[in-house]
């Protein structure tokens, strides 16, 4: 099954031409990780995708629903507003700079979403953030600001923030790259365990070892544009395209 | 002993002074503080219209006097048919006043809550409403705890302009029994008056700064 696919999508910051006709697709439980130079286009792929930044052009389609359609592409968004909004609720997404809630204990922070958004009853919110924290290994945090946390420990918190909303596609946006380098296994070893329970998955990343054991498929970008589109076998033993060789090179 | 008796003398009349200043001052703060945050809130997020309204309003009165504000009230609408209490013509405009300063000190706070805030609240399906009461404010106020503690605390410094148009104040009351007795007593009794109360909410604030502080 189809969980995501985008169809020729542009995106513009002003005149600068950020995607240029990217298109994807992502199945159900498949591990996928975007990697490419900074500034290539990686961040802004995966924001598209859950409406964080406006398309300007293409058709994004989520669990077979059209969500998101604009330019000239002859289909229109065929779902309600209130399918639509459904159908991002199943996406959760991990950000580089954590954005926990400052002002919540980590578990308020997970049960946050799941009584304002889904309107659960908060005993039930609580034994769902308590599975989920306990998930991440920071059950015995549950009381702490974020403040009082490591920068792993955030990211680990956020996580599971968004793991409460039991979503069907996780999106990771470089969700390393901020961290102090003994802290990324942890962070690292918690989507690994998501891995392991086929949790369909976006990950950007710089983690070229951790994108090689865990994907299914390496998404190589530059340029806003999709170069490479392979198994981590493939991709990294015989890169085809030269810019991936001194990309890689630079990297490993 | 005879300075101690006729401080004991002018005692309630001060007293009565100081109820009337107490009450304009919780007047002031239990209208102005939402009224500066729902400014603050259309300010930032509502249509130009409202926007535009809102500029003026605090262009306006963060631009004039309060004193000159007061006097408006006092003098100048009557004039023209609009007439209130002297207590309500005050309360309103401390209220205006005031409410001014606290939308741009919200204003500002809101601004100041980083982008990431509202994005974590969007993927995690949030509607804008329910990000700005569950996110957004929460965090606004407690950043903005520190200058509105002391916009109270010059508040209550400001109250004694109400002397200046006639209503029955602290330091109007401690005025006249000056001009009755001319004796310096009942200056010094306000001037006590004025310090024990200033720095007793000055303490109070800074509790209530550290208080929620916690998260920090």
């Amino acid at each position: 099954m189809t969980m995501i696919r985008m169809s020729n999508i542009h995106k513009y910051f002003g005149s600068l031409h950020v995607l240029k006709g990217v298109s994807l697709e992502v199945n159900k439980g498949e591990i996928v990780s975007v990697i490419g130079p900074s500034g290539s286009g990686k961040s802004t792929l995966l924001r598209c995708m859950n409406q964080l930044e406006k398309i300007d052009g293409g058709i994004l389609e989520i669990e077979g629903l059209v969500v998101e359609a604009a330019g000239n592409v002859g289909v229109k968004v065929s779902a309600s507003q209130q399918q639509v909004r459904d159908t991002y609720r199943k996406m959760g997404m991990v950000f580089q700079s954590f954005n926990l809630f400052p002002h919540m204990t980590a578990l308020e922070n997970v049960i946050e979403a799941p009584i304002t958004v889904n309107k659960m009853a908060k005993t039930d919110a609580v034994k769902i953030a308590e599975r989920q924290l306990a998930k991440v290994g920071l059950l015995d945090k549950k009381d702490t600001y974020p403040s009082k946390l490591s920068g792993g420990q955030k990211q680990r918190v956020a996580i599971a923030r968004a793991l409460a909303m039991d979503p069907d596609i996780m999106l990771f946006d470089e969700p390393t790259s901020a961290l102090d380098p003994e802290l990324v296994g942890e962070v690292l070893g918690v989507i690994k365990k998501l891995a392991e329970e086929h949790m369909t998955m976006l990950i950007v990343t710089h983690e070229m070892g951790f994108a090689r054991e865990i994907s299914d498929r390496i998404i190589f970008m530059d340029n806003g544009e999709i170069l490479e589109d392979a198994s981590p076998k493939e991709f990294f033993e015989k890169p085809r395209h030269p810019r991936i060789k001194t990309f890689l090179e630079k990297m490993l | 002993m005879d300075h101690l008796d006729y401080v004991l003398k002018i005692l309630p009349f001060i007293l009565s002074g100081l109820k009337l200043t107490a009450k304009i001052y919780v007047a002031t703060l239990i209208f102005a503080l939402p009224l500066g945050l729902l400014a603050a809130i259309g300010k930032v997020t509502g249509p130009k219209i409202i926007k535009s309204i809102l500029f003026l309003y605090t262009w306006i009165w963060r631009g004039t006097p309060l004193l000159f504000q007061l006097f408006f009230m006092y003098y100048a609408l009557p004039v023209i048919g609009i007439r209130f209490s002297p207590f309500v013509a005050a309360t309103v405009a401390y209220v205006l006043n005031y409410g001014a300063y606290l939308t741009e000190i919200f204003r500002g706070g809101i601004e100041s809550i980083e982008k990431g805030q509202y994005e974590a609240a969007k993927a995690l399906g949030m509607t804008y409403p329910q990000t700005m009461r569950r996110i957004i404010i929460p965090q606004t106020v407690r950043r903005v705890l520190p200058p509105i503690c002391s916009e109270a605390v010059n508040l209550v410094k400001d109250t004694a302009l109400l002397a200046v148009v006639g209503m029955p104040d602290l330091l109007r009351i401690a005025t006249q029994i000056f001009t009755r007795d001319f004796n310096i007593i009942p200056f010094i009794v306000a001037f006590v008056l004025y310090l024990i109360i200033s720095s007793v909410l000055v303490k109070l604030f800074g509790k209530l700064e550290k208080m929620h502080s916690i998260y920090e």
